[in-house]
């Protein structure tokens, strides 16, 4: 059965469309992750799935409830925001307790969810405290205790862990994808955070513009990313763009690059279709763990620009004619600013995009 | 029928929240239109306390409306008052005396301002205490205020003539509101004791807004003080400054308070200002329509003035 | 170059010191020397050689103000008129600022210039037409008529700065509130109003002022002594009665004690609330 469902869903302000008809179905324990830059109208989408921002057209279903005319409060969700908006004049087990009690629980009942949720998140021995006195990782705990203690049937995190720090935020993601294991709870995630899009979500919903560019599981997002947009979105450093002309050599195909010092690219095993496509124009995209250092028989051979150690490997910028490109390669590489050096492409990581319209094309 | 009885018994909190006022508001601040219903009450007030007399008073002014002489009626008359004013000379005097009174006075008050804003703003020790005392003149009421001026300022027991006299800067005690070539200047001394804090204030919580990265780059530089007040600080501060101005000036134009006690106009008219003028024609004379007329010439000037200042202001920031 | 820099330093420290203590000596020495005068005997205060140091000391001022007039009235009257307005202002004034404060909405922008341009109105023009107003349905000469037309003048600032200590409050708090399940109005007056506290009484205390120093409206919309306000009663008194200085520098010290009491309380968040409407706006 499907938790969330939305049709055509649009929000404009005036002239101006923040979203334009977003489809999309979620299935029972889905964690959907909704990607995308500041402005691409993530949160607004969220904050109509919670009731709080009305569509301009279009429907929300939750479960197999229409609930466009249902206040926030009846549509059997909770939410986690981005400041937490933990209530300040309350402590800690009435900020966790606050739904249940507007909701007319018995203090017994109350008490004991409100315990259990505060066990699960190790923040049980704050309850007499007021938010102020926590810290920003205790803030973010008591926030998602704050959901779980209802039980709802969808939960919706409003980018939770952009206000902490690096390192808290690595632990609090392992501890979202521990709770959602544990609950099996359908999560609608809201972030700009790409590694928190990959490592969290079951799907990711990549967004610019008010419109979906992929909805895809996150390797397929990854490895097959449906245009330029999400291709550079995704990954960091992030996928290589080179633009140029395919060409057929024999049983090779080619890309001969754009600009003055054009250069030729030998593609390793392309699909089929790519024969018909010599003589187009593309952009070729290639992830930078892609390349391997390759001396005797090497793709292609640039010069190295700029040499970046980061401990695990090695970052290379490579001039490739006018255009530059981004390698990660091993670790302790021993090469210098100005020499040449060849790279081998993975075969099966070759992405290939309409310069026009940035669509991928093979 | 039973159905019906069994889906009512199902939900009687719904039908008792029906009964209850705070709930029906409650639902009412769900609707679409509760943002403007929130501003309901205070837009009647309003409408009804100062558009409707405003309007009113634009109205009055081409009215006769005198209450010590019910005789004349309260017919309409034209552009009478209007006429009336342009040859009367008390109108033109004051004018001129609105524009010295309101010029000197944001002059000075704006020096006296950024002076106090700069120094606070450095933060010494022991410096906020002082910040606090000179704030407050601003909370203290007129009447007050221009009593303890009277005072001080008094021609036999003022202390500020006796200090100018044992300084040697005076011969004999001044007296100062009576003499009409230092009324004007004595009140605006006291105007600007009054009204100096307001642009602390504001020139302050400006001065707070500028990063502290400009004067760091700026003396890197080898900017010196004063040419970082002139590079970073004012221009940083435009807009506080302008609006800290235009908010005086609104002020200063339109109540007469602190003349009306200290001068009340005189000696003669040498300190009588437009809305000072106007108050007295309503307050004294009971002549409404013709008071009515003076505050309209007021306020077109003063709407005229805040419309040139805000373009200039505007264009010099491009 | 590090002990000039440092000799600089010093320097602008001492000139900074030495405008802040002449400007504070400026603000506050004609408030030290009324409280002096207010103690001095009326032969103390009119005599050939000035007093700086009173030699004797009476509060006979204080007890003459406060029993041979009717201040206590005066001062009861400004009491209620200023409760009134408070009242009036936090009511709806704080409707008004929540709306601009957390809703966006077509026409937003123009009613807040519009609640602001209020403000330039002269008040002159305002009080001709607002005393034949209230003549006409009785509210002249009455605590609450006074009590009115100060709602209508302060309540632009009332809502402005109001509204700086609403937009401090996360909005997330009330969408939070709201899927708890309160409605709009309770995730208002549960959760914001509370953390606006502050806010509320620092706004209110600066309506307060306003209302309780406010003397041109007291002036012409009250005539009797059941409505008049202080203000207006120690100015006919001065006028009247020719009140000796040292009577009249009692009641002024009496009416600024409650000013001075309030503005040392909120001080801070006072001055926040005034600077950050327009420091923004």
């Amino acid at each position: 059965m499907s938790t969330l469902t939305l049709n055509g869903v649009r929000k404009s302000f005036g002239a101006l469309d923040v979203l334009q008809s977003i489809d999309l179905e979620l299935e029972d324990g889905e964690f959907l992750v909704l990607l995308g830059p500041s402005g691409c109208g993530k949160s607004t989408l969220l904050n109509i799935i919670a009731g709080l921002e009305t569509p301009t057209s279009g429907d929300i279903f939750i479960g197999d409830k229409r609930v466009n005319d249902v206040h926030p409060k009846n549509r059997n969700i909770a939410m986690v925001f981005q400041s937490y908006a933990l209530y300040p004049t309350m402590p800690v087990e009435r900020n966790i307790g606050f739904g249940l009690e507007m909701r007319g629980v018995e203090p017994d009942t109350r008490k004991r969810a409100v315990d259990g949720a505060a066990r699960m998140l190790q923040v049980d021995h704050l309850l007499d405290r007021k938010p102020g006195q926590l810290s920003g990782g205790q803030r973010q705990r008591v926030a998602m205790g704050r959901a779980i203690v209802r039980e709802p049937e969808l939960f919706l995190f409003d980018e939770p862990l952009s206000n902490l720090d690096a390192k808290l935020r690595a632990e609090m993601r392992t501890e979202i994808k521990r709770l959602h294991n544990r609950l099996g709870t359908t999560v609608v995630y809201v972030t700009h955070d790409q590694i928190e899009a990959m490592t969290l979500g079951t799907r990711i919903a990549v967004m610019k513009g008010g419109v979906i560019q992929q909805l895809a599981d996150p390797m397929t997002t990854y490895e097959k990313p449906a245009n330029m947009f999400v291709a550079g979105f995704i990954g960091s450093p992030s996928m290589n763009f080179v633009h140029g002309t395919l060409a057929r050599e024999g049983d090779t195909t080619t890309l001969k690059t754009d600009g003055k010092d054009s250069t030729t690219i030998r593609l390793p095993r392309v699909a089929a279709n790519l024969e018909n496509l010599a003589g187009r124009k593309v952009v070729l995209g290639v992830r930078p763990e892609s390349f391997a250092a390759n001396a005797s028989e090497p793709d292609l051979t640039g010069t190295i620009d700029v040499v970046e150690p980061t401990g695990p490997d090695t970052l290379v910028v490579l001039a490739l004619g006018g255009q530059t490109i981004t390698a990660r390669l091993g670790p302790k590489l021993t090469v210098a600013t100005g020499e040449t050096l060849g790279l081998s492409i993975h075969p099966d990581s070759i992405s290939l995009f309409d310069p026009d319209s940035g669509n991928r094309i093979g | 029928m039973a159905e019906r009885m069994s889906a009512l018994s199902q939900h009687p909190p719904s039908v008792w929240r029906r009964l209850d006022p705070a709930a029906a508001l409650g639902r009412l601040s769900e609707s679409r239109y509760w943002m403007y219903l929130l501003l309901v009450p205070s837009a009647i007030l309003i409408l009804a306390v100062v558009l409707y007399p405003t309007v009113y008073g634009f109205q009055l002014s081409f009215r006769q409306m005198r209450l010590n002489r019910p005789d004349l009626g309260t017919g309409f008359v034209g552009f009478k008052h209007y006429i009336a004013m342009w040859s009367d000379k008390v109108f033109w005097l004051s004018l001129r005396n609105t524009a010295v009174w309101v010029t000197f006075a944001v002059i000075i008050e704006f020096s006296l301002g950024l002076v106090a804003a700069l120094a606070l703003n450095r933060n010494l020790p022991g410096t906020k205490i002082m910040g606090v005392l000179i704030l407050l003149p601003f909370f203290l009421p007129n009447v007050v205020a221009g009593h303890m001026w009277a005072l001080l300022l008094d021609p036999r027991l003022g202390v500020i003539n006796d200090i100018l006299v044992r300084l040697g800067f005076l011969e004999t005690y001044k007296a100062w509101f009576a003499d009409p070539s230092t009324a004007l200047g004595a009140a605006i001394l006291v105007e600007a004791w009054h009204g100096f804090p307001f642009f602390a204030l504001l020139l302050l919580a400006g001065l707070k807004g500028v990063p502290d990265d400009l004067y760091k780059a700026a003396s890197v530089d080898g900017a010196g003080p004063i040419r970082q007040l002139r590079l970073i600080t004012l221009p940083m501060l435009r807009s506080v400054i302008a609006a800290a101005v235009i908010l005086r000036v609104i002020g200063l134009v339109n109540s007469p308070d602190l003349l009306l006690i200290l001068t009340g106009g005189g000696p003669g008219q040498s300190t009588q200002v437009l809305s000072l003028y106007a108050f007295q024609k309503a307050y004294k004379d009971f002549n409404f329509g013709y008071a009515g007329a003076l505050s309209v010439v007021m306020f077109v000037l003063l709407m005229l003035f805040a419309w040139a200042y805000v373009r200039v202001s505007k264009v010099n920031q491009d | 170059m590090i002990t000039t820099s440092r000799r600089a330093r010093l320097g602008w420290n001492i000139a900074t010191y030495a405008v802040l203590i002449t400007l504070t000596i400026f603000c506050i020495f004609p408030l030290l020397w009324t409280f002096l005068t207010s103690l001095k005997y009326e032969a103390d205060i009119v005599t050939q050689t000035i007093q700086y140091i009173p030699k004797r000391i009476t509060f006979d001022n204080y007890v003459a103000i406060w029993t041979q007039s009717g201040f206590p009235t005066l001062v009861f009257n400004s009491f209620v008129v200023t409760a009134t307005t408070v009242v009036l202002c936090l009511i709806t004034g704080t409707l008004a600022a929540y709306s601009f404060s957390r809703f966006h909405y077509r026409g937003r922008g123009a009613l807040m210039l519009g609640y602001l341009v209020i403000r330039m109105f002269p008040a002159v023009l305002m009080i001709i037409p607002l005393f034949i107003l209230m003549r006409g349905v009785g509210l002249l000469d009455s605590r609450f008529g006074l009590a009115l037309a100060y709602t209508s003048f302060l309540l632009p600032l009332f809502v402005w700065m109001l509204k700086g200590f609403f937009d401090a409050a996360p909005k997330e708090l009330e969408s939070a509130a709201r899927i708890d399940g309160c409605t709009r109005l309770g995730a208002m007056i549960r959760i914001v109003l509370p953390l606006a506290r502050n806010g509320l009484v620092a706004t209110s205390v600066f309506v307060a002022i306003a209302a309780w120093n406010e003397f041109l409206f007291a002036l012409m919309l009250t005539t009797s002594q059941g409505s008049r306000t202080w203000p207006v009663g120690l100015q006919l008194m001065v006028g009247e009665f020719q009140l000796p200085w040292g009577v009249l520098a009692a009641g002024g010290i009496i009416s600024i004690i409650p000013v001075m009491i309030l503005f040392a309380i909120v001080q801070r968040t006072m001055v926040h609330g005034i600077t950050a409407g327009a420091v923004k706006g």
